[in-house]
């Protein structure tokens, strides 16, 4: 990093610079804040990304498009079936391959039940940072109840690679239907313990109402997504706002707050878990039987020139691949639109007037992952 | 009936070196054991309330890993940060713990036995913890880091604040006591102890407890997700295991405390010697405090400190007038 | 009034949160004792691959066709192959998957011709060299491989004789057709001859 120009001038005696490294216990991966205090209060915030750059899409560049398969779910590791999912139904997008109803019901269910571990684990790490061990360790719990089901279907406990271009691998069977069904029951009689232990504890609420506010505008500014946005009153899911695969069939609500602090991030996130269970229901209830591949898979995939942009709604936000072809069997580009690079981009704003005690707080309710901010 | 007098270490020994040397080396020893136990307890509970086992790998029930993971401490290698400020660094480990020693001799765990009686024990017992802060400032500027040295004036704020409502909660327990012996204390509980006289005293003197000793939901000074370890950042092996020491030697001390004053000390309903009471009624208070760790998020700086003038020490006013007003008048 | 109401009402959620974490205490751990007790693994457990072993042929089926290897986004196989003398098909001579790069996609084994490869089981691998983890997946083939070439050349020759006996019988039968197919037409002539004749 080249050394400020007006390092001499801040440095009169009253400023400090904290440099909250990217070696740091709390759960937020190798983020770099640099902060600029006065005592206990953050005058500005730098955030300095790229310690967890793979080049991802460079890779995309030199390996044909099933090649690039395995990569997508290492993107972002806690919604590595939904990221999956998502680059299958981009080619088949470019390529008008029609996938079974079967296989749609398939990835519907599996990409809730990704969805739900995903904020199960966000949960446990935001009450880490908070300071309350204990919810962490419940968390996991149940998160390990849904990597054994996936464990059962796809092979992987968090890096599947489970979608093909026009389907799925594997075939679920009755039996993980019913389990799911029975995970959902468990995580129901959870959700009231949870409510119980932190959403009305007067000390949560204490470090979580009114800290980190994100206003409308800001997040149309930064082009905050998910839940985030969510939170802050603009009732936008890609799921309903375009709808991709069958999730026009399913009935759930869009989880919605106004504050845009901490606590309404929270409660956004507690309701779509309970909708990702609402959507599974319904799933079980009319999954079709039938095949999982198309009749007459392609072997070779040679994508005509052109580009295609294809949007999913991820736990963090509105995911995108953007992908250009040029008519051989190797991508020219693929660009992944990640949901946390946008959010983090607000943070500059929003820590930019609060105590550094609330800067672990706000960062973990964003919900963060860095390997998808630097690919 | 009035208690006899008790026999006092100095009537057994005789010789004043001897006492200090048996003295010390028994409280060390207790200590050490002390806190042995309370570092296998504290993991054992904070496992069993997340559904997991803890430690069992090392000894019965895992009860040797402390003693494992203490002789690991003492063999890693002790890194000073070349810009430290030597002597005050080198001696923040040492001052944290040695005050607590003088204050363990003077506590009344037995009706019978006695290290040392003093008729201004509680006082005594309060100066040397205010000695611990000295000693995590100390930590914090000679590391010469400025993460230490935030966690250094958090915790010392911290425990400035908090020192006045404890204070102020023993207090009202004197005005009933009428002397401020500890010994004498515990005997005026003979009938009744004084958690039933005084419970707004006693929630006030536990949750400044609490804050004293850094522990959770009063934790910031070493909370690991904000500032790695605080105060104790910089410091390595034997130094680090010091603070460690220190900090459950400081629980056990608020508890006896606590006990001494609150709980009636060495009396109980029925049949057990003295001691057993005493200890049982001040581990019970440690796993209370555990209890209080493992369930609940910390508060945020400010809110802490606010907590504390706002409310607590206008709260322990109110009881020290009200106890006063009700003596005075009523009784 | 307000405030006071508040305080309670906060002190009342930290009790209920007490309550919910000393439940928990009498709720069985749900620790797996690991070296004393070992996990038990799905059915579709994914780990290296491995060859399978067919029971017809005793050994396995991979024809070198290195379309696994072209696939592979790792580029952690290596294989080599021949055509041994008297078959038609190629046999691997070798085959070594780097286990370390792997990323368990699953891509060689659903674009395997002969659907010779599935996932094993193996998941407490640890070693200090990293080129401990290139596995040779013909190991256990090797012994038996003579023995294979020996039945496989038999089976060959087998075909290649039925093949020819067929051809043979086909070339007859060919032939028998022709020869009844020209008699017809010799009666059809001398008929249509003798009614010229007759006529």
């Amino acid at each position: 990093m080249k050394p400020r120009k007006d390092a001499a001038a801040l440095l009169d005696g009253e400023t400090y610079f904290l440099n909250m490294g990217p070696q740091h216990p709390s759960m937020h991966g190798v983020l770099r804040l640099l902060l600029r205090l006065s005592g206990e209060r953050i005058l500005e915030c730098e955030p300095v990304i790229g310690y967890a750059h793979r080049a991802h899409e460079k890779m995309a560049e030199n390996r044909n498009y099933q090649m690039f398969l395995p990569n997508t779910s290492r993107v972002d590791y806690l919604g590595g079936m939904i990221y999956n999912l998502a680059y299958c139904q981009a080619i088949e997008k470019m390529l008008e391959i029609e996938v079974p109803e079967r296989a749609e019901y398939i990835r519907v269910i599996v990409s809730e039940l990704n969805r739900i571990s995903s904020h199960l684990l966000w949960f446990g790490t935001f009450l880490l940072d908070l300071g309350g061990i204990t919810p962490f360790l419940y968390t996991f719990d149940d998160r390990e109840e849904i990597l054994n089901i996936l464990d059962r279907v796809t092979g992987s406990r968090l890096t599947y690679s489970y979608g093909r271009f026009g389907g799925v691998t594997q075939d679920v069977d009755q039996e993980f239907l019913s389990m799911s069904t029975a995970f959902i029951k468990r995580l129901r009689t959870h959700f009231s313990e949870y409510h119980k232990l932190v959403t009305g504890n007067v000390i949560f609420q204490g470090r979580c109402r009114g800290v980190g506010v994100i206003s409308p505008d800001m997040a149309r500014t930064y082009g905050v997504t998910g839940p985030c946005l969510r939170a802050s009153g603009i009732p936008y899911d890609i799921r309903k706002a375009e709808p991709y695969g069958i999730y026009d069939r399913f009935d759930f609500d869009v989880a919605t707050r106004n504050e845009g602090d901490n606590f309404a991030r929270y409660e956004v996130r507690l309701d779509e878990m309970e909708q990702s269970c609402r959507i599974i229901e319904q799933a079980i209830a009319n999954i079709p039987e039938g095949p999982i591949m198309p009749a007459k898979p392609k072997k070779r995939f040679k994508i005509p020139a052109g580009e295609c942009y294809f949007a999913v709604e991820s736990p963090r936000g509105l995911m995108g691949y953007y992908i250009v072809a040029d008519g051989s069997d190797i991508p020219s580009r693929i660009k992944l639109r990640t949901p946390s690079f946008s959010n983090l981009s607000s943070m500059v704003e929003v820590l930019a007037d609060t105590m550094v005690a609330d800067t672990i707080a706000i960062l973990g309710s964003i919900d963060l992952i860095l390997p998808e901010v630097d690919r | 009936m009035p208690t006899p007098t008790p026999t006092t270490i100095h009537d057994l020994l005789g010789n004043t070196w001897l006492v200090l040397l048996v003295a010390t080396a028994g409280i060390m020893a207790f200590l050490t054991v002390n806190t042995l136990f309370l570092v296998w307890l504290e993991r054992k509970v904070s496992a069993r309330m997340q559904n997991r086992l803890g430690p069992t790998e090392v000894g019965p029930a895992g009860l040797v890993q402390t003693i494992a993971d203490m002789l690991k401490l003492i063999s890693k290698q002790l890194i000073t940060p070349r810009l430290a400020d030597k002597p005050i660094y080198h001696l923040a480990p040492w001052l944290i713990f040695l005050p607590i020693l003088a204050a363990v001799s003077l506590f009344p765990f037995s009706e019978s036995y006695v290290l040392h009686d003093l008729n201004v024990g509680l006082i005594l017992v309060f100066a040397f913890a205010g000695l611990t802060i000295l000693a995590i400032f100390m930590a914090g500027w000679g590391s010469n880091n400025k993460y230490a040295l935030l966690g250094a004036m958090r915790s010392v704020a911290q425990n400035i604040a908090y020192e006045i409502p404890l204070m102020l909660a023993a207090l009202a327990v004197t005005m009933h006591a009428q002397t401020m012996s500890l010994r004498g204390i515990v005997e005026a509980q003979a009938d009744l102890p004084y958690i039933f006289v005084q419970p707004l005293a006693f929630v006030i003197y536990f949750i400044s407890g609490l804050a004293e000793t850094n522990r959770a939901p009063f934790d910031i000074p070493e909370a690991e997700s904000e500032l790695i370890a605080g105060f104790h950042t910089e410091y390595s092996g034997m130094r680090f295991a010091m603070f460690f020491f220190a900090e459950y030697s400081n629980m056990f001390i608020v508890c006896m405390v606590a006990t001494t004053l609150f709980l009636g000390g060495w009396h109980g309903p029925f049949g057990l010697p003295g001691p057993v009471w005493f200890f049982l009624k001040v581990y019970g208070l440690i796993l209370l405090m555990m209890w209080f760790r493992w369930t609940f998020p910390r508060l945020r700086f400010d809110q802490l400190m606010s907590f504390a003038w706002k409310i607590l020490i206008p709260l322990a006013l109110f009881n020290l007038l009200l106890t006063a007003f009700i003596m005075k008048v009523v009784a | 009034m307000k405030a006071a109401a508040r305080v309670i009402r906060g002190f009342l959620s930290l009790l209920t949160g007490m309550w919910v974490t000393f439940r928990r205490i009498f709720k069985r751990p749900v620790t797996l004792t690991y070296p004393h007790k070992k996990p038990e693994l799905s059915a579709a457990f994914r780990s290296a691959i491995s060859l399978i072993r067919f029971d017809e042929s005793g050994s396995h089926d991979c024809v070198a066709c290195l379309q696994c290897q072209n696939i592979c986004p790792s580029y952690c196989i290596a294989i080599e192959g021949e055509k041994p003398e008297g078959l038609k098909k190629k046999r691997a001579t070798k085959f070594d998957v780097d286990y370390a790069l792997c990323s368990l996609c699953g891509l060689c084994i659903d674009v395997c011709p002969t659907v010779t490869l599935e996932y094993s089981k193996i998941y407490d691998v640890a070693d200090y060299r990293p080129d401990a983890f290139v596995y040779d997946l013909l190991e256990p083939y090797r012994d038996g491989e003579a023995d294979f070439l020996v039945e496989a050349r038999k089976k060959a020759e087998a075909a290649a004789l039925k093949k020819a006996e067929a051809a043979k019988a086909a070339k007859a039968a060919k032939e028998a057709k022709a020869a009844a197919a020209a008699k017809e037409e010799e009666n059809a002539a001398g008929k249509t001859e003798t009614a010229k004749v007759e006529g």
